[in-house]
């Protein structure tokens, strides 16, 4: 293809250390070249919220890269100590608001674990198909986004037309159609209501046969895409497990990790699935794991909806939660990576401690590490690799 | 360039990772829930355990650190994965007002935001560190650190008279 061709023809200029493209010292002092700062953000409509990135430059190959978070910070962990264990639950659905039902999911985990309770099969497969249909309901915009970013305006409209699809099913089943306060500790608010099955297999049959045509071959051999994704945002594996990568950055790279396979929770136990992995470690290939990852997730979804369990979806643990001292540590696959939530208890009502680990954070301190070497336009794509929400990264 | 990642068992890979940490240091405690291997070390010894931990038992990821102000002295856990269903979890007690603890980023790199969110939340220094700016609040004139059980917020509520 001719976009490959044109990426080779740069092949050399990517893979060469960041100092071989800046002028030499003797040329910088003839000419008097000097590098520039320049802020990027916050109010940027690329940064995925609120993000400042303070860049140095020489020309247009950035230099130095340093984030600067903290614009959307609400504090969410001193909000969660000054509040009853279930009241917390709607907090954590502003946490990262594109993925909100893997947030409540890993919370109640944490306080399930504290309070050592059992959770009803039925509550606890519907809390796997919601899950999924939240990686889904984040995947496909992210590859959107990333497009939005490097110019092509299409790709968006047919990702929240998908988005919006499922809202309304989440609408259906829990009431709202963003922060959705659906998992419960100890189950689910509540069951799924009559005929969903049928309207959740429709919409999945749907989704797959467009899935293909909407996103993988507009988008995958697409000339344009290839040629500002292909080697961009590069990184090898000892560098992305250094860095504490998870998800799909990390997948990308060609590490076989994924918590709902290597420690497995819930209803993940009993469900058939492929981690997917990609060699190459760059922007395109974390497309291409985005893209896997929506079909196992529909996958999974086949299996949840045609073993459904029956039976109660909430156990009664009483209003006012006690739960023994300690530590409640639970980790779930949210669609960014590894969130981890710890709990700590002092037996009263309200939690010591919260701390989120989220993904977004951790997976930002690529940006210090990769960036610098890059043109400056290069930050859109390899933002898109690492996919942070504003509200995630700043809790 | 590939990354190893342990293999076998998982029960002997828990026992290996016990033995090879009691064997090198003096650990204050340590046992086995499930798949977690939970040692208790003092403050001054965390790096070496931790590098303990990657160097020679290959636990490659450090997942996250969770400081606890427990008023007088602050308690911190360092949680790693061997990304195939082992745990490491190691804990400490730092005492004093203004705890100071040695730096894990040279062990850890990824460890660098954490320790930068521990001081900004905490105030907790380490030493060592080669950036320790705050994370999310502001640079100057803010002298807090909000996650402390001093830091008083205006709306706090009691739930005294709920059943």
């Amino acid at each position: 293809m001719l976009g490959e061709q044109r990426r080779a023809e740069h092949e050399g200029a990517l893979t060469e250390p960041a100092s071989g493209r800046l002028a030499s010292p003797d040329i910088r002092d003839e000419f008097g070249l000097e590098t520039i700062d320049m802020n990027m953000g916050p109010q940027h409509p690329a940064m995925h919220g609120l993000l400042r990135l303070i860049l140095e430059l020489d020309g247009e190959t950035v230099v130095r890269c340093d984030p600067v978070m903290g614009y959307l910070h609400r504090s969410k962990e001193k909000i969660s100590e000054n509040r009853m264990y279930p009241a917390v639950i709607p907090i954590t659905d502003r946490i990262d608001y594109m993925n909100n039902i893997a947030m409540e999911y890993g919370y109640c985990l944490a306080v399930e674990k504290l309070l050592d309770v059992e959770i009803p099969p039925r509550a606890d497969a519907i809390r796997a198909l919601m899950n999924e249909f939240g990686r889904i309901m984040s995947h496909i915009p992210s590859v959107g986004f990333l497009l939005l970013e490097l110019g092509a305006f299409t790709p968006i409209l047919y990702a929240f037309r998908e988005r919006e699809r499922i809202q309304s099913i989440f609408e259906a089943v829990t009431g709202a159609r963003m922060m959705f306060h659906y998992i419960r500790i100890g189950g689910v608010k509540a069951d799924l209501p009559e005929g969903m099955t049928e309207t959740m297999w429709e919409y999945i049959e749907g989704l797959e046969k467009r899935l293909q045509p909407d996103f993988v071959d507009l988008i995958g051999g697409n000339e344009i895409f290839i040629s500002r994704t292909r080697g961009i945002g590069k990184m090898s594996q000892e560098k992305a497990v250094e860095m504490g990568l998870t998800g799909v950055p990390l997948r990308c790279t060609g590490v076989e990790f994924d918590v709902r396979k290597h420690y497995p929770y819930g209803w993940y136990k009993n469900l058939d699935f492929d981690v997917i992995t990609d060699e190459a470690g760059d922007v395109e290939a974390s497309y291409r794991v985005r893209m896997g990852e929506v079909r196992q997730s529909i996958r999974m979804i086949k299996q949840i909806l045609e073993n459904l369990p029956e039976g109660e979806v909430l156990g009664d643990l009483g209003r006012r939660l006690r739960p023994n001292e300690g530590d409640g540590i639970a980790r779930i696959e949210s669609a960014r990576g590894e969130y981890a939530v710890h709990v700590v208890s002092d037996g009263s009502d309200t939690p010591y401690r919260v701390h989120y680990r989220t993904p977004c954070t951790v997976n930002m301190q690529l940006l210090q590490e990769i960036v610098p070497g890059h043109y400056l336009p290069d930050i859109m794509p390899i933002m898109g690799l690492i996919d942070p929400v504003s509200g995630s990264w700043d809790k | 360039m590939a990354v190893t990642l342990p293999e076998g068992d998982l029960q002997t890979r828990l026992a290996r990772y016990l033995d090879g940490l009691n064997n090198r240091h003096g650990i204050e405690d340590s046992s086995v829930d499930g798949n977690i291997v939970l040692v208790w070390v003092r403050p001054e010894d965390v790096p070496a355990v931790l590098a303990t931990a990657r160097e020679t038992l290959g636990i490659l990821h450090l997942s996250f650190i969770t400081v606890v102000d427990r008023q007088g002295s602050f308690e911190l856990t360092y949680e790693m994965l061997d990304l195939r269903g082992g745990q490491v979890r190691v804990k400490t007690v730092v005492e004093g007002e203004e705890p100071v603890i040695q730096t894990v980023t040279d062990i850890y790199p990824t460890a660098n935001w954490h320790e930068r969110e521990a001081y900004d939340m905490f105030g907790i220094a380490f030493r060592g560190h080669p950036d320790l700016r705050r994370l999310y609040m502001w640079q100057d004139h803010f002298d807090h650190h909000p996650l402390l059980k001093s830091f008083e917020i205006s709306t706090k509520r009691t739930f005294e008279g709920l059943r």
